[in-house]
């Protein structure tokens, strides 16, 4: 998943979670599709973000999932903690979650 | 030796000596705040006079870490939805937040996604005015940056320390006597600003230090886990600090829910590093 302004909303990207509107008002459900009309209506109603799936944005600052893991392993080496060790396997599962393609 | 560099410390704290000031319109602003006979319009009125400052604080409260839906266009309407409280401390501390900004990204955007998690936290556990905790959160690393701007040599000598493999805790106490959470603290009782964030600030690696805000502090610390584990921004810390083990029974938080955690907090973290984006491009 990424969430991403507006303006680099395409048709044809999927949503991930509900868009809802300034009001918290839901516009759009979850594993839509989006189209033109959906894009035109959120510049409409004032919608900043929408998250979407999987990864269609090249993000200057964002690693693979594969660096991801790396880098997480690092931050957990020689962590021994049991509820830490718990939060990295979730994380794991997250990213791995994150990472998967619509 | 510890006693002294400690005393010393001190005594440069208690002048403010070279430490951030804040502008007049600031201590304006805190007379009129504490003062009852002074309403919250009158108090807009004299923020919006002063455009550097409204713009800033719109800023911070239209940003994610806060995550109002509605955009927030006056000072009013961010008085009333962020309240009083935050409004103060943010206004005092938007010199803090560039200076944070400016000498370390790095820190800044550690502390903006302790602030968007303390919040998630705290909105989760039913505690009241979790807009407080996430500005609790933003600020649980001022010492930090106290130490940087005012500590120069010192904070050299406690980053190698850190490099020699030191915990950064007492690396900071053996060469200043204090850490970081002390520092933040004491500066922020010299704002006078409010005992649940000092506390919060104070206690965020040693919950026993808490006294009537634990689970406030207890929030704020396992955010600082949580944002260091998930990897956002950087700090002295290479690998993910320790975990007070009563954490969790504290905040009666189960490991499960750590899941819908870090899901709730991922679109806040890509917010944050847009809005991350937009300030370095204006610097």
């Amino acid at each position: 998943m990424q969430r991403l302004p507006l303006s680099y909303i395409k048709p044809g990207m999927k949503t991930f979670e509900e868009v809802v509107d300034a009001n918290g008002r839901v516009l759009c459900g979850k594993g839509i599709e989006l189209t033109e009309e959906h894009i035109k209506r959120f510049y409409e109603l004032g919608v900043n973000f929408v998250t979407v799936e999987g990864h269609p944005v090249n993000l200057p600052w964002e690693k693979t999932l594969e660096e991801e893991l790396q880098a997480l392993n690092k931050r957990f080496e020689g962590i021994k903690d049991p509820t830490l060790l718990e939060i990295k396997k979730i994380l794991e599962e997250f990213f791995k979650e994150k990472y998967q393609e619509p | 030796m510890i006693s002294e560099k400690r005393k010393e410390v001190r005594k440069k704290l208690k002048k403010l000596e070279g430490l951030p000031t804040l502008p007049p319109i600031v201590q304006k602003l805190s007379h009129m705040i504490e003062d009852e006979k002074v309403s919250l319009n009158q108090i807009a009125e004299v923020i919006e006079k002063d455009q550097v400052i409204t713009s800033k604080l719109l800023r911070i409260a239209n940003s994610a870490f806060y995550g109002f839906p509605k955009r927030i266009s006056t000072v009013q309407s961010a008085i009333f939805l962020l309240g009083i409280n935050v409004i103060r401390i943010l206004i005092m501390t938007s010199s803090i937040f560039e200076i944070i900004h400016r000498e370390d990204v790095g820190l800044w955007e550690h502390s903006i996604g302790v602030a968007a998690c303390s919040k998630i936290l705290a909105e989760r556990i039913s505690l009241k005015e979790p807009q407080e905790i996430a500005t609790a959160g933003l600020l649980h690393d001022l010492g930090r940056v106290i130490q940087k701007v005012s500590f120069k040599e010192e904070y050299e000598e406690i980053r190698n320390l850190v490099k020699r493999g030191v915990d950064p805790l007492k690396a900071e106490e053996e060469i200043l006597g204090l850490n970081h959470s002390d520092l933040g603290a004491f500066l922020l009782r010299q704002w006078n600003l409010p005992e649940r964030l000092i506390e919060t600030v104070l206690a965020h690696h040693e919950l026993e230090k808490a006294k009537e805000f634990k689970r406030e502090a207890t929030v704020v610390h396992l955010a600082d886990v949580l944002i260091h584990a998930r990897g956002y921004g950087e700090t002295l810390y290479q690998k993910v600090p320790s975990l007070n083990s009563k954490s969790l029974s504290i905040l009666k938080i189960s490991p499960e829910e750590f899941k819908d955690i870090f899901l709730a907090l991922e679109p806040k973290l890509y917010e944050l590093k847009f809005f991350t984006q937009e300030l370095q491009k204006e610097l």
